[in-house]
């Protein structure tokens, strides 16, 4: 009675978990009682049911407690209770994979699975597959198959499903049951229909052809299961986007023709297909997005949710076909659902007139509070993308924004804010004062340094230039009172900035400066000297040097080049010219980003910094022989592929750039199956004045494996304007023609052959790094006297917009754009483009373009680089 | 026990339950003798090799038995010894046509004797000499002889002849052992 007293108490109090106070060692001591010979069903599905539920919470068992555990478990297999055995199923999957000789169950439930009682069957099947090892799962093959084409559905499915998990142990002898899963395609029961598909399309994903084939045959038949029919779209998706087919493939109509399914889920998913296509065209789209528009309006939540999430994407690609939708998604801005409601607001955000956009901030700024960050922060990218389209709206989103900015939120829902304002400064002049104040403001209470450091360092580098600088100051020196030593150091920066770029308030700096001298922190302390003794030496050049420009090298390699200086010191001071330079990302590459946050779903944690592309090349390269003579290396050209990608033999090539030297990586692919590639090696036929020093041969190629063979070039000496050619390359292998199954060679002996490569060509740009520079016209004016200028007039003939001809200057000669000049202001015909790199050997280039829109594009270029050969080589080259 | 079910039990109403172990190298034929033991409707017509042990029921003389059958290959003869602890008789089953391996035998007898949960109870061991139809079969008198069944001193143990494909021999093995289990077991507890 007293213990009944106690559990009732303990129930008030716990909120009616039984469990809530077990123990493991407890449990562990009870499931001794497995032992007994008398097994008491009900006692012992107790016990396992506290053991699961400890496991499940994620407590840890060592190997012994659970060998020993799953042991006494394996004596239960002596009673017919069928809610016990169930329970050991579960168990025994739990342990399998901290238990050790857990196979030892294995023919018990061989046992269960072929038996008469139906409920254990299909529940063995999938304990036994938890338990099995790659050598064992010969012994169960046979059962397996059977098993695959049982006439009961839960047996099948569960027999299909546990394949799809064995795939990862064992994939060949998976495939050998191949024509089972085919036979459980045609069941009638929805669900093994689906899994079976599975099975089936996972055993051949690597083979195109395969699937081709299975998908073409399953489209022919309409299968039952609704569940099949979406995955049969979303293989046939895949396909149609790998391939590049008319418009009129069979697929696409499959597709094309599920819109007209009676399920539901099958319609959504052949919309949601289409609409995410590459190459979809609005004609297509049509049916799709009224199909969705349809949902919109459907009583069910999920549809509706699914629909909009959908249009919301793609809104981004194909505004128009949105518009459609307006008036139903309107109708969804007032939807109970929160999500929905988000998400029909920012649609429209996307596609609507700029009319409409005060009326749509305003109905946001109604439930904003309401909804969680995830959904927040799609609120703010429509924004930005707003702003981008209506940059005269900056005033009314710029206050909405700064509104948001003061709320509650987390980090990634506030980052989120500062960059679209970032990105409206930097895109709209209009706007910047403003929302430098509003970000000023916002500095004021922010309690995240990261974007605290980014926000000071954007006001230093932006605030300089604004009416009133001084303005920025205060807060900015409000930070260096309040703030944690990170936010102080990179506030004493920021000031430096104002000082170096507005001599009137650098007195006033230097008072601040000198106020920072004494802070408690090394690092502020070191800033702080460090810049006021610089702005102490009245240097322009100083200024531009070593505050305004920021290093350009790779901070990785600087950190291996310092520690190797470290290790042994020479004679010699370091050099930093020697360090190779960071390497500026791509417009397209940085843009990629922003697309891909603009969907809800998470696309898994954030990945960890990669190494750049350099640092992995430059690790790599270092092993070959010969080349870590070379130098740092300096940099490493995109991509060119020398071959068809559906050759025989795919080729591609990067090229290498070191300070004398140039190494080609041929990366090969052999795709055919029955040959089996050795030596293989590129025959270059260099143009004149190259000399090749090492050819580095791949010893072996495997069918589907890609192999590197790599040759070493030196430029030509003396030489630049030699230093620009065209290649004929060739390809040399000895082939041994094999076993197309097990890849070994038939004979030993194989014969020589050959494959002709396209040319390759070494251009300007992959001796040319890009260099990002701030103060693109201080480093012009001061390049006047250490620097050679050429000049020289072109007439860009086959130009016909001063965007084109701008993106194929910057391409061709693979120098960065500063000052955002190469976005061309619309309806203009005169613009001026201001490059800045450096070219092999660390010899600076700055190259100024003035471009006028006449017939055809004529361009004044005028090149400033320290070597007189390399801005000749440039003028030469451009013509 | 309960005073009920003791009751119950000296009528022989409800029977009483005992663990048996049976053991023996692959290939012996332990899982053909149990089958031989069940109910004609429950056996089963093919005999696979045992991956890790199966576990049958059968009756003998108001005994019920709960039969662990191991799998005998050398890989899972380690695992024997999990099911020592709680049983109170074990089946040793030997191949009599396979002298070949009857080192082997005796090498895993001795360490099932000399195991901790097994060398200091009294539990009956049951060996059949199985396989006696075979041509070149060993008798049971030279089996015992060869594993040196006559040192066992503290366990009764019985050795009986047997064709586990007929069932000649295994019914006057078994109720050897039902007697011994009686006796030893049961009159202790």
């Amino acid at each position: 009675m007293s213990s009944f007293k106690r559990d009732k108490k303990e129930e008030e109090d716990g909120g009616g978990n039984p469990f809530q106070n077990i123990e493991k060692t407890t449990v562990l001591q009870e499931a001794r009682v497995f032992n007994d010979t008398t097994v008491n069903p009900r006692k012992c599905t107790h016990i396992l049911t506290k053991l699961l539920y400890l496991l499940n919470q994620g407590e840890q068992l060592g190997t012994k407690e659970a060998t020993d555990a799953f042991f006494a478990m394996t004596k239960l297999f002596q009673s017919r209770d069928v809610i016990l055995r169930r329970m050991v199923y579960l168990g025994i999957k739990e342990l399998s994979s901290i238990a050790d000789d857990v196979i030892i169950v294995t023919s018990s439930l061989t046992k269960d699975m072929t038996g008469k009682e139906d409920l254990y069957r299909a529940a063995a099947i999938r304990a036994l597959c938890s338990i099995t090892d790659a050598t064992m799962l010969q012994t169960i093959e046979r059962y397996m198959k059977q098993a695959i084409v049982d006439r009961n559905s839960a047996v099948s499915s569960a027999a299909l499903v546990s394949s799809l998990h064995l795939t990862k142990l064992a994939p060949e002898v998976v495939k050998r049951w191949v024509n089972e899963a085919q036979e459980a395609v045609n069941s009638d029961n929805i669900m093994v229909q689906y899994h079976a598909l599975g099975l089936l399309y996972h055993i051949r994903k690597t083979d195109r052809l395969a699937v081709t084939k299975l998908v073409a045959k399953l489209t022919r038949i309409s299968l039952k299961s609704p569940y099949a029919v979406c995955m049969l779209i979303r293989i046939a998706a895949k396909l149609l986007d790998e391939e590049d087919t008319g418009a009129d493939s069979p697929l696409a109509d499959f597709i094309e023709s599920c819109l007209r399914h009676k399920s539901e889920m099958v319609v959504y998913e052949a919309a949601h297909a289409i609409v995410n296509l590459r190459r979809t065209t609005s004609r297509e789209l049509a049916p799709a997005i009224s199909v969705l528009q349809l949902f919109c309006g459907s009583p069910k939540p999920t549809l509706r949710f699914a629909a909009v999430r959908t249009l919301n994407q793609v809104a981004i690609s194909h505004p128009a076909a949105v518009t459609a939708c307006n008036l139903d998604l309107e109708n969804l801005i007032t939807d109970s659902n929160r999500s929905i409601a988000t998400l029909a607001i920012t649609t429209l955000l996307k596609t609507g007139a700029e009319s409409s956009v005060d009326r749509l901030m305003k109905q946001i700024a109604t439930f904003v509070s309401e909804i969680s960050d995830e959904f927040k922060v799609v609120v703010v990218q429509a924004i930005r993308a707003l702003a981008l389209k209506f940059p005269r709206k900056h005033s009314v989103l710029m206050n909405f924004l700064s509104a948001m900015l003061r709320d509650e939120g987390g980090l990634e829902y506030k980052a989120s804010i500062a960059d679209t304002i970032i990105t409206i400064i930097e895109d709209n002049p209009e706007a910047k004062e403003a929302g430098l104040a509003h970000l000023c403001e916002f500095i004021e209470d922010c309690e995240h340094t990261s974007l605290a450091v980014r926000i000071l360092h954007l006001l230093g580098k932006e605030g300089p230039r604004t009416k009133q600088p001084s303005r920025c100051i205060r807060f900015i020196y409000n930070r260096v009172i309040l703030e944690n030593p990170t936010v102080r150091a990179a506030a004493v920066s920021a000031m430096a900035q104002f000082g170096a770029t507005c001599p009137d308030l650098l007195e006033n700096i230097q008072v601040l400066l000198a106020r920072c001298q004494m802070d408690s922190d090394d690092e502020v302390r070191d800033r702080a000297t460090y810049y006021s003794s610089i702005l102490g030496q009245q240097d322009k050049g100083l200024y531009n040097n070593y505050i305004l420009e920021t290093l350009q090298v790779s901070i990785p390699a600087l950190e291996r080049s310092l520690k190797d200086y470290a290790l042994n010191p020479g004679d010699s001071p370091f050099d930093m010219k020697s360090v190779p330079i960071a390497v500026i990302p791509t417009r397209e590459e940085a843009e990629d980003k922003h697309k891909a946050d603009g969907m809800i779903i998470s696309s898994g944690p954030p990945k960890p910094p990669t190494v750049s592309r350099e640092e992995s090349f430059a690790e790599k390269l270092g092993h070959l022989p010969g080349v870590a003579d070379l130098g740092p290396l300096f940099k490493s050209s995109e991509v060119v592929e020398l071959t068809e990608s559906e050759t025989e033999y795919f080729v591609r090539c990067i090229k290498h750039c070191f300070t004398n030297h140039v190494v080609l990586q041929f990366d090969c692919l052999n795709t055919l199956s029955d040959q089996l590639l050795e030596d293989v090696r590129v025959q270059l036929d260099p143009s004149e004045g190259y000399t090749v020093l090492r050819e580095i041969a791949c010893p072996k190629l495997p069918y589907n494996e890609t192999g590197s063979a790599y040759v070493v070039l030196q430029f030509p000496e003396n030489d630049l304007p030699n230093s620009v050619g065209t290649f004929g390359a060739v390809l040399k292998f000895i082939v041994k023609d094999c076993d197309p199954n097990t890849g070994l060679p038939d004979t030993d002996e194989g014969y020589d052959d050959e494959y002709m490569l396209e040319d390759l060509e070494i251009t300007l740009g992959d001796q040319i790094q890009k260099i990002n520079k701030v103060n693109w016209g201080a480093a012009w004016d001061e390049a006047v006297a250490t620097c050679v200028e050429m000049e020289d007039t072109y007439s860009l003939s086959s130009m016909s917009t001063l965007e084109e001809a701008v993106k194929n200057i910057v391409q061709f000669l693979g120098l960065q754009p500063a000052e955002r000049t190469d976005k061309v202001p619309e309806g203009k015909t005169t613009h001026t483009l201001l490059l800045a790199g450096m070219f092999r050997g660390g010899i600076d280039i700055l190259v100024r373009a003035k471009l006028a829109l006449a017939d055809g594009v004529t361009m004044q270029l005028t090149v400033r680089s320290t070597d007189g050969d390399v801005a000749e080589l440039i003028t030469s080259t451009v013509g | 026990m309960g005073l009920f079910s003791k009751f119950a039990f000296f009528l022989g109403v409800r029977k009483k339950e005992v663990n048996v172990l049976v053991v023996g190298l692959n290939n012996s034929g332990k899982s053909t003798v149990v089958n031989h033991f069940k109910n004609e409707e429950e056996r089963v017509t093919e005999i696979v090799p045992t991956v890790g042990f199966s576990v049958e029921k059968f009756q003998n003389q108001n005994l019920a038995f709960t039969a662990f059958d191991m799998s005998g290959h050398g890989r899972y003869r380690d695992l024997w010894e999990h099911y020592y602890k709680d049983c109170h008789g074990i089946i040793f089953v030997v191949d009599s046509s396979d002298r070949l391996r009857l080192v082997v035998v005796k090498e895993e007898l001795d360490l099932l004797l000399q195991h901790p949960d097994i060398c200091n109870r009294k539990i009956p061991v049951l060996f059949f000499a199985n396989k006696m139809d075979c041509k070149d079969a060993l008798s049971s008198v030279k089996i015992a002889a060869g594993l040196g069944l006559d040192k066992i001193m503290d366990k009764p143990w019985h050795i009986a002849a047997s064709n586990a494909l007929t069932g000649e021999g295994l019914q006057e093995g078994v109720e050897w052992l039902t007697q011994q289990i009686r006796d030893v077991v049961l009159n202790k507890s």
